[in-house]
């Protein structure tokens, strides 16, 4: 929102001695935060009045003339110009030879073969209008000479406030609320507003509200013999710099009257008022707006009905048949007040967030409508003396919002402040934002203006945070918590989840991604795959949530095959399963196809790595039926700790890799981190080292047509005493090198012993019909 | 006598330091000191001499004896040591590393600087109630920020949270007071995406309350979590906001890092860019915790911890960062 330095003034006694550059930086830290501060007026100098004496066409163009202009100096001044309405008589602004115009020097220069020395100004030139039809038209009782400047407020602060921040503050979007505040930061004192007062001695217009919870209160008034409708020139200034376009007078004082007390208000053109009824819409009906863009309503918007028929979308936008006319002399002024969450909704709907909109869904004060018709009324008689009040002041306000109190114990302030105010300091605090305060030994009594009370001010928090912020918080001093050394309470998940993650980074070389929580449709569709589960609402593509944390990873091996022929990738994230939040571990290992069974192999060492430095614990796989047809049946195994599954490791089918690339194997690991994060480390304890030397017997074993699993089996019944381990150390072809280590905890182990076993192992192993080499 | 023996230990030092295999070294020391050698013969010849003789040289020359044995088996010690080079000293070799993505290294170093202040890490769910998303949290049922413009809603009545304070009634609930908890975590807002808007970014929450908890506290914790993590770089602001769940409302801006608070684009002019979300905690937050408002205040606060790690590692791309590009995400070596 755009606020004039100049237009603040004029709400605050002794403004002058307010520091308007810098007071900005304090706004941002008292109130709302300044987004911009720019000084107008700067751009030109050496514009004064000049009155054109002699106006004759210029004899070498069809549109320009030659003017001899009075600028206040003894001789007239030639002036070429070809502005469309100049004429003698005509007051406007010219600039001098060797003045400026946006920054760059007027010279007297010849215009098809004609000296002009220097330029007639339109206000768009001056950068106090958008105006470019014509120079500008000056009161003819200004003087010939004077510089502009003094007739009119063009030298102005504007300063830029982020809406944003003004989001919680239905009374700062006016300038009368921010001249307020800037009272209580500097401690000045805000002036009252000039009023018409209206005498209600006249007929009452016929007004009904049909929904009193959606209207709050309208407030009307007829005026009659108006017949001057040109806004004078200083409010133009201050409407275009604030943002607005002049249009009129009548339709210029309600953006004026917005701006200034942020009520947003309403002129009909009074001849085709008959009677005003606020209710909804009905479902389905069109409507043309003033923008003349034709809209469909629903049931739920507010509408202003006149004679039964559409007059206007409340708090959103009027219409085209209730305009304001350059014949029209008589008007129906309309200020009201409705629900905000009804506007801000209707708006939404219709994608037409106006100025009025804006300002009703943040709550406005439904006591300010009468005042706002009372101030604008007060203006136009300013411009038309002659005008006559032609109704009652017409209020519908069934419900009257009243001042509300609220008690603020002086101990909860200072447990807040972390220090004890005066009570002086407080009340004066509280009585420059408008509030009034009783003071009791224990507490303040406080009465909230209801400018404040329809949103911001609810409970004694709420007063807190405007005696905190106008205190200011630069004025207080960080305090660390005192010494606290109970010992908190203690989740690991977030620790385990590093831990696990830091592993994988720095043991395997994997990078750490990160993916979405839904599926993407686009990697869906190149699957062929069908997926359903938890879906986004209003959401056509990109709206259906994972199940599979490593299918939805496949979008970004996808991103990844274009750069890298192979690469391992991870992701801890939350994947929807039964309608329930589910914390996965997935580890995607890809390769070249060829090398399918490395990055196979590797995987499991990974799982089985992780488990053993992480938690201490052992897995085993064993064989898996898989849930999703695009994993591998035999491939695929079901990961166990302590014989529970805690996960699964697959290979995506052939047939779903080519359709990401060709020729490449794609190893997935899934594991149950909610689980994961449950599994207590198995602890590890001291092992007592024999005094004894071991022995270790290396035996080969042939296997054709079975796997290691089969020869585990054989191995895992063939018992002795002796053995203190065994491994398999090495695969070549069908050949397994196993290793045992034989040993004892109270002796050196015997040759004969050792033969024994050796043996007794051979005999097992064949009658396991399995072949050994000797 | 002593020019003898000096004479001796010198010719055995000219000769040992010529000297590069072992078998050379073994003949010189049988040569200097073996049963031949000159010395072995001088103290042979020792007991014939007088008493006297033998007090004045007797253990001069059996020190020397001794210095020259050392001297030898110093050299036979150290000879593996001059191995001859047989391999190129000077490779390079490319190492290959992993790599933890952004947002977990800096929630990393952010958690670290609560953990010294005593703060837990607690963690809550992405697929969220309404209750613990908005209603819990003081947002009234016609609150912007509950539009489907905002808000991922989904067909099981559940959403997708909008932001990490949920956590702040999880922990009340799981924990009760006195209470000083942190939750890194992944939030969702339903946006179209572009350089500077994700649909999908990463915030911290934090939260403290006990009794007599104040402003300054607030202030103490914000200033210094800021301080740490950028170094002491940083100028910070604090300025009035609104949040629903906090009152009074605090936004605490950081000056820009870009621009060194000169104003630039990245601050949009001002100098400051805005980094956190703070306040008290709201009496109705504290009520739905199950906290007694009259003994308990608070302090919450929340911020961005994706726009943190943007601004750290100078990213100016949010969408970098759900790419799962790894060319992009190999750069952050592990932290």
């Amino acid at each position: 929102m755009l606020i004039s330095c100049n237009k603040l003034k004029s709400h605050i006694k002794n403004s002058e001695d307010i520091d308007w550059l810098n007071i900005w930086d304090t706004f941002t830290l008292r109130t709302a935060e300044v987004e911009n501060v720019e000084v107008k007026g700067n751009s030109f100098d050496n514009v004064v009045v000049a009155e054109i004496k002699e106006c004759i066409p210029h004899p070498d163009s069809d549109h320009m003339h030659v003017l001899k202009v009075d600028c206040g100096e003894k001789e007239l001044i030639e002036v070429v110009c070809g502005a469309p309405n100049v004429r003698v008589g005509l007051k406007t602004a010219y600039v001098k030879v060797g003045g400026h115009i946006d920054g760059s020097e007027i010279k007297a220069r010849p215009l098809r073969g004609i000296l002009s020395n220097g330029m007639c100004c339109s206000g768009r030139e001056l950068g106090i209008s958008d105006n470019h039809d014509g120079i500008l038209d000056l009161p003819s009782d200004w003087v010939n000479g004077t510089d502009i400047k003094e007739y009119l407020p063009i030298e102005d602060i504007i300063v830029e406030i982020d809406n944003k921040s003004l989001t919680n503050r239905p009374d700062l979007w006016g300038h009368y609320g921010i001249a307020r505040e800037i009272c209580a930061i500097t401690n000045h004192e805000l002036l009252p507003l000039d009023i018409l007062e209206i005498t209600n001695d006249l007929e009452d217009l016929d007004i009904v509200i049909k929904d009193e919870n959606l209207c709050y209160r309208y407030t009307g008034l007829k005026i009659e013999n108006i017949k001057n409708n040109n806004t004078p020139l200083d409010m133009q200034i201050f409407l275009y710099y604030v943002g607005m376009r002049s249009i009129s007078l009548l339709v210029d004082l309600t953006n004026y009257l917005m701006m200034e007390l942020g009520q947003p208000m309403h002129a009909f053109d009074a001849r085709v008022v008959k009677n005003i009824e606020v209710g909804l819409a009905n479902e389905g009906d069109t409507y043309t707006t003033l923008d003349g863009i034709t809209r469909t309503l629903t049931s739920d918007m507010l509408m202003i009905k006149n004679e039964n028929k559409y007059f206007g979308i409340a708090g959103v936008m009027g219409g085209l048949d209730s305009e304001i006319l350059p014949d029209t002399t008589s008007v129906f002024l309309e200020s009201a007040c409705f629900n905000a969450a009804s506007i801000r909704r209707c708006a939404a709907k219709l994608g037409l967030r106006t100025e009025a909109s804006a300002r009703y869904e943040k709550s406005l004060d439904p006591n300010m409508t009468d005042l706002a018709i009372k101030r604008l009324a007060y203006l136009l008689k300013e411009q038309n003396p002659d005008m006559l009040i032609a109704s009652n002041l017409t209020d519908i306000y069934p419900k009257v919002l009243k001042e509300e109190q609220i008690i603020l114990d002086k101990k909860t302030l200072s447990t807040y402040m972390g220090k004890t105010l005066e009570d002086k300091e407080v009340n004066n605090i509280l009585e420059t934002l408008g509030f009034k305060v009783k003071v009791d030994k224990y507490y303040y009594d406080i009465t909230v203006p209801t400018f404040r009370a329809t949103k911001d001010i609810k409970i004694k928090e709420d007063i807190i945070e405007e005696i905190a912020r106008i205190y200011g918080l630069e004025n207080f001093t960080p305090k660390p918590l005192k010494l606290d050394l109970t010992i908190t309470e203690h989740e690991t998940i977030y620790n385990q989840e590093y831990d696990a993650k830091k592993l994988l980074a720095t043991k395997f070389d994997m990078h750490e991604v990160h993916s979405y929580i839904w599926y993407d449709t686009d990697m869906l569709k190149t699957l062929n795959i069908q997926k359903d589960n938890v879906k986004l609402l209003g959401k056509e593509t990109n709206n259906i949530l994972r199940d599979d944390l490593s299918l939805s990873l496949m979008n970004i091996v996808n991103v990844n095959f274009k750069n890298y022929s192979h690469f391992k990738i991870f992701e801890i994230g939350t994947i929807i399963k039964d309608n329930q939040n589910k914390r996965v571990l997935s580890i995607i290992l890809t390769d070249t196809e060829k090398n399918l069974e490395a990055i196979y192999n590797e995987a499991k060492k990974v799982v089985k790595y992780l488990f053993k430095v992480l938690k201490n614990k052992e897995v085993t796989f064993t064989n898996n039926v898989n849930e999703y047809n695009y994993y591998n049946d035999t491939l695929g195994k079901i990961i166990n700790v302590d014989n529970n599954k805690i996960g699964t490791l697959n290979v995506l089918n052939k047939s779903y890799t080519n359709k990401l690339s060709k020729k490449k194997a794609i190893v997935t690991i899934d594991i149950d981190f909610d689980k994961y994060i449950n599994i207590e480390k198995e602890e590890k304890l001291s092992k007592e080292i024999s005094k004894y030397p071991e022995v270790e017997l290396d035996y080969t074993i042939i296997l054709d047509n079975k796997k290691y699993a089969d020869l585990e089996e054989v191995l895992k019944s063939f018992p002795s005493k002796l053995i203190k381990n065994y491994r398999l150390i090495e695969v070549y072809e069908n050949k397994y090198l196993i290793r045992y280590t034989l040993g004892s905890n109270n002796k050196t182990l015997e040759q004969k012993e050792l033969q024994t076993f050796q043996e007794r192992f051979i005999a097992h192993i064949k009658a396991n019909n399995l072949k050994i080499e000797e | 006598m002593e020019e003898l023996l000096s004479k001796l230990k010198k010719d055995l030092e000219t000769k040992l330091e010529s000297a590069k295999k072992e078998a050379d070294i073994l003949n010189i020391k049988s040569e200097y000191v073996g049963k031949k050698s000159e010395i072995s013969s001088i103290l042979a010849s020792l007991k014939d001499m007088s008493i006297e003789y033998k007090k004045k040289y007797g253990s001069l020359i059996n020190n020397t004896k001794k210095e020259m044995e050392n001297m030898i088996n110093e050299k036979l010690e150290n000879l593996g040591n001059d191995v001859e080079i047989t391999f190129d000293d000077t490779l390079d070799y490319d190492i290959k590393t992993g790599s933890l993505h952004p947002v977990t290294i800096i929630a990393h170093e952010i958690t670290d600087i609560l953990k010294r202040m005593g703060f837990t890490v607690v963690s809550g769910p992405e697929m969220e109630s309404e209750y613990y998303n908005f209603e819990a949290l003081n947002v009234p049922k016609d609150h912007p920020a509950r539009d489907m413009q905002d808000t991922y809603f989904l067909d099981n009545g559940m959403l997708l949270r909008t932001q990490t304070s949920d956590n702040q009634i999880h922990a009340m609930e799981n924990f009760g007071a006195p209470l000083r908890i942190c939750a890194p975590g992944r939030v969702f807002r339903n946006e179209d995406l572009d350089a500077n808007h994700e649909n999908t970014f990463y915030q911290i929450e934090g939260m403290v309350i006990d009794e007599g908890i104040t402003i300054e506290n607030l202030l103490y914790v914000m200033q210094n979590l800021l301080k740490e993590v950028f170094k002491k770089k940083v100028k910070v602001r604090l300025r009035p906001g609104f949040f629903p769940f906090t009152e009074p409302s605090y936004e605490m801006d950081m000056s820009c890092l870009i621009c060194g608070g000169k104003g630039c684009p990245t601050c949009k002019n001002s100098g400051w860019i805005e980094m956190v979300g703070s306040g008290m905690v709201h009496p109705n937050v504290l009520k739905a915790g199950g906290i007694d408002p009259e003994k308990y205040t608070g302090f919450a606060f929340g911020f961005g911890l994706t726009r943190l790690a943007m601004m750290r590692y100078k990213i100016n791309d949010i969408r970098v960062l759900n790419s799962g590009d790894i060319r992009y995400l190999k750069e952050f070596n592990i932290e």
